[in-house]
């Protein structure tokens, strides 16, 4: 056992393919980087219609909200990846495939659309009518209101949540090497099937995960209680 | 429609025994990481010689993403400590630890919102520490936590989806399973997906209800 233990601690196995390792690591804040700003824009979309003045417009977001937000991220990787691209392609009358990069960038964007979605409906609904009505008695339209008046107070208040969001979002692109996009979790298994010592290289993953995650949240942990204590006052 | 028969409706034996895989896994771990979340959060803020262990335990299952964390407990975890010696045990042991670092939070937020003085008047009541504890302190944390309680249970369903990487023979699993077998993704993969999003939203529908009930009922304000 102590054996193990020491193979497990003995990280030199990993340092030796760090510059694989770190490759993989900037896969995954690259596919972090494009699903993030899919959700944020997809989500943005999702709220303005489930606050619309249609009935069935606000159904649609509705609908696309549920149904993202309580997706697992796995199964809707595992959906875009082989089930969309046969839609796509009956639907053109043509073979479709995706590149799995492209895949975990839908998959994971909207899963997380449909949570924005939820962050920034919240924050457009505590707007206060007054703001609406103020604008549209300067005759600025709806456009505008919303860019100018809305939007502004809406990123100031679910910033704090938005960043929590960004956070399980670098988390969930860990599943992506399931598909063989070549993140850092794909490049560990790749080396341990060569070297057969799962042990440090599964273990040193973890801790990489850990370190760069942890800093990240603390990080938002600190900068959210400052931003609310300055929107607060 | 076919299809969806041939596929789906004619397949659905494999795909409840998967599901039944799935509902047994998340239930182990979600009792599991209850249990966990409750010891981590008392011994961090009752233990003081264990309280940075606890702090660094609680952190590294938040920080750490659910599969890097599985990968690890089904391949390291073996090797280092000897156990768990079954790929179930696995999944639902790190589906648990992942959830224990997010209840113990959940549960501290909890205690530490309790008002001081209500501490003290059960002491000068006569009542013992435990007894405060069990009495006054738990039962509003219960309240105030249920909410996040039965969160923390769709997001181990989601989570649970993993556990077929390390062939444990739950929903996912099976049907990936049925898609080697028939080749035909679309009908198998979509109606997975459906039940899925389903349970996960029933599962989340429960937990608002539930909320709305305690907050009419005692007047919390739970979030």
């Amino acid at each position: 056992m102590s054996d193990a233990l020491k193979q497990t601690l003995d990280l030199s196995m990993f340092w030796e393919y760090r510059a694989i390792l770190l490759q993989g690591l900037i896969f995954n804040a690259l596919v972090f980087l494009c699903a993030a700003s899919a959700a944020l824009s997809v989500g943005l979309g999702a709220a303005l219609l489930r606050v619309n003045r249609f009935a069935p417009m606000r159904w649609i977001g509705t609908l696309h909200v549920e149904v993202f937000r309580n997706a697992p991220d796995y199964i809707m990787l595992v959906w875009v990846h082989f089930v969309l691209p046969l839609l796509i392609g009956t639907l053109i009358r043509r073979r479709v495939e995706f590149h799995p990069f492209v895949s975990a960038v839908i998959a994971l964007g909207l899963v997380y659309s449909g949570y924005f979605a939820e962050a920034f409906r919240a924050g457009i609904q505590a707007i206060p009518q007054g703001n609406l009505d103020a604008g549209r008695s300067f005759g600025m339209s709806e456009r505008l209101i919303l860019w100018r008046i809305t939007l502004p107070q809406v990123v100031r208040r679910m910033l704090p949540e938005a960043l929590n969001l960004f956070i399980s979002l670098f988390k969930a692109t860990t599943i992506v090497s399931l598909i063989a996009v070549p993140d850092l979790m794909y490049n560990v298994s790749m080396v341990i099937q060569q070297e057969m010592r799962p042990l440090p290289l599964y273990t040193g993953a973890a801790l990489t995960y850990f370190l760069v995650i942890f800093l990240l949240s603390s990080s938002v942990r600190v900068f959210s209680e400052r931003w609310r204590r300055k929107i607060l006052a | 429609m076919g299809n969806w028969e041939r596929l789906v409706w004619n397949q659905r034996d494999v795909l409840l025994a998967g599901l039944g895989v799935t509902l047994e896994v998340c239930a182990i771990a979600f009792i599991a990481a209850i249990v966990g979340g409750l010891a981590l959060c008392l011994t961090r803020l009752y233990v003081a010689p264990l309280r940075p262990i606890a702090i660094l335990l609680i952190e590294f299952f938040r920080d750490t993403p659910i599969f890097v964390q599985l990968m690890w407990v089904a391949y390291v975890w073996p090797e280092v400590f000897g156990f768990p010696h079954s790929f179930f045990t696995a999944g639902w042991l790190a589906l648990a630890l992942q959830s224990s670092g997010y209840l113990a939070e959940t549960f501290r937020a909890g205690i530490e919102a309790v008002p001081r003085g209500q501490r003290d008047a059960a002491f000068s009541a006569g009542m013992s520490q435990p007894q405060t504890f069990t009495r006054i302190v738990m039962p509003q944390v219960v309240l105030a936590s249920a909410p996040s309680i039965v969160n923390q249970f769709t997001v181990i369903v989601k989570s649970s989806t993993l556990i077929s990487v390390i062939t444990v023979p739950d929903l996912m699993s099976q049907s990936q399973k049925l898609v080697n077998v028939w080749y035909e993704p679309i009908e198998i993969l979509t109606a997975t997906a459906a039940i899925y999003i389903t349970f996960v939203f029933l599962i989340s529908l429960a937990g608002k209800l539930l909320s709305d009930r305690l907050r009419q009922r005692y007047g919390l304000a739970a979030s």
